[in-house]
């Protein structure tokens, strides 16, 4: 509901000389100038697909990596968790001319940014589903003659993956947002770039049109990620209710005679 | 039904002592230095026989039980199982319950039975097979495919019990297994653990904090003191086989709880 009466107040409010359509350019005027210059846009959203899918790669790759390295060694966990974490609150997008100084204005400085950018929350999340695994579980897997691989196989990585997987979402996005402004700062291509290019020459519709297709693109991408989750959320609940002390199902209850 | 102590087991070698410890004692690294665990701790479990072990928190039992099992070893003294000793866990010997079943949330229960028997590569056939006789032994036939989340606690404790049976070890070790469930179910549990035991004839050993618990279920009752915990009576329960529910109102089991309750307060 609230999603069509925003959708409503985008094609009325400029109509009806409420806002600038400078500012805010009615929704008809942007879906029509998206729809006309398509192959345009669609040219720049496979260059941000592009650089976002390399991107994620490092970050979720190497997050989850490093993050299970680093968690799961107390020693490293020791030293370098309070690093990473102070870095994580370094607002990354300063260094970005670094990044271009060093890697160039083409895409391999936007993907390294980005997947720098995505890397942190990936990288914290891993090492905290690592550490916060219940001990019960390795101490069962162990009476079971769970060997130590088999321990991190079978019992650390599936307990770790709900944990794992939120990490996923905000660093996912965090790429995404890293790619389409590191477009915007410096680029030939891209949508961020076409968000740029149209700015300066204040041609309000095109920019929206390219602003509506990064929202849609997010917005893929979280629900995507929250689906995902969803399926894996009755991992963590379960491991919750146990600590906190049992209570029939009342779906089962009536079904077994016996507890 | 008897429980004679001598039964051989076929697939047992012929010793009619399932488990034995002997000048077992324990000390680990606390913050001001070495604290003794446990001291001088010798006993003697016949095969099929069902041990309840009770004593006051942090005399020492479930570090006793985890050296039982294999997953710590004791400063000092012998634990042999089977006549052998137990430097590491064996699951083909030693099944442990413990008091969080501990089942894991991304399986199913039928998939947690099986884990014993998956992490030794056994084959699908035998996997399946074992998995389902032992669902069934623990009244849970039909709730195979069933997350943790979906299961009372009570299920859930009949779950990690046909896992630690599932290799068919001659000893259970059961650490307070009912003690997070409630009162009702903890008695019917207690029920039907019995049933179990009765028709597969092993040997277990059981820790509870639970008084009655101990004198319904158990053939002996082991008391221990406060740390350093050390073994200060040997209770035998007299009481017939099988157990009932009226038994725990008569004097008998009156008296023979309030021994232990004595022995506990204000150890000999």
């Amino acid at each position: 509901m609230i999603f069509v009466a925003v959708l409503a107040l985008w094609e009325i409010l400029p109509r009806a000389g409420l806002i600038a359509e400078l500012f805010l350019p009615p929704l008809s005027k942007t879906l029509t100038v998206l729809f006309q210059d398509r192959m345009q846009y669609a040219m720049a959203m496979l260059v941000t697909l592009y650089e976002v899918g390399f991107a994620m790669l490092i970050a979720c790759g190497g997050g989850i990596l490093i993050g299970a390295v680093v968690g799961g060694i107390t020693l490293l966990r020791k030293l370098l968790l309070p690093v990473f974490s102070s870095l994580y609150a370094v607002p990354i997008v300063i260094l970005y001319p670094i990044f271009t100084a060093w890697f160039g204005i083409g895409s391999e400085s936007k993907i390294l940014f980005a997947g720098v950018y995505g890397f942190f929350p990936v990288m914290l999340s891993t090492a905290a589903g690592i550490r916060t695994i219940d001990e019960q579980f390795l101490l069962a897997a162990r009476s079971m003659g769970a060997t130590v691989p088999q321990q991190i196989v079978r019992v650390i990585i599936p307990a770790a993956i709900p944990t794992v997987l939120t990490g996923l979402r905000l660093g996912g996005a965090l790429t995404i947002i890293g790619v389409v402004v590191s477009e915007m700062l410096t680029s030939a291509a891209g949508i961020g770039y076409l968000v740029t290019s149209y700015r300066t020459v204040l041609d309000s519709p095109h920019v929206f049109a390219a602003v509506l297709m990064i929202l849609v693109f997010s917005i893929l991408f979280d629900a995507l990620a929250r689906f995902v989750e969803r399926r894996t959320i009755v991992w963590q609940t379960a491991g919750r209710r146990e600590r906190a002390g049992s209570r029939p199902d009342a779906r089962v209850a009536p079904a077994v005679a016996a507890a | 039904m008897q429980h004679v102590a001598h039964v051989n087991l076929a697939h047992e070698d012929a010793n009619p002592v399932a488990l034995e410890i002997a000048g077992l004692s324990h000390v680990y690294d606390g913050r001001e230095g070495q604290v003794p665990a446990l001291d001088d701790i010798s006993l003697s479990v016949g095969a099929g026989r069902f041990t309840v072990i009770v004593g006051p928190s942090g005399c020492g039992k479930t570090s006793l039980l985890m050296m039982m099992a294999g997953l710590r070893r004791q400063t000092t003294g012998t634990i042999l199982c089977a006549g052998r000793p137990m430097p590491d866990p064996d699951p083909q010997r030693v099944g442990v319950v413990f008091q969080e079943a501990s089942l894991y949330p991304w399986l199913t229960a039928l998939d947690n039975i099986e884990f014993p028997l998956a992490l030794r590569h056994a084959p699908r056939e035998e996997r399946c097979r074992r998995a389902d006789e032992m669902l069934n032994l623990v009244g849970l036939q039909g709730f195979g495919s069933r997350y943790p989340h979906e299961l009372s606690g009570g299920m859930k404790q009949r779950v990690s019990i046909a896992r630690g049976l599932v290799q068919d070890p001659p000893v259970l070790l059961m650490d307070e297994p009912f003690a997070a469930l409630d009162e009702q179910t903890r008695m019917t549990m207690g029920h039907e653990l019995l049933r179990i035991w009765s028709m597969t004839n092993k040997t277990v050993v059981f820790i509870t904090h639970s008084l009655t618990e101990a004198v319904y279920l158990a053939d002996e009752v082991l008391v221990m003191s406060a740390r350093p915990g050390r073994i200060i009576d040997r209770i035998a329960i007299t009481l017939p086989r099988p157990r009932t529910y009226e038994m725990m109102a008569t004097d008998v089991f009156g008296r023979l709880r309030d021994r232990i309750w004595q022995q506990i307060r204000s150890p000999a």
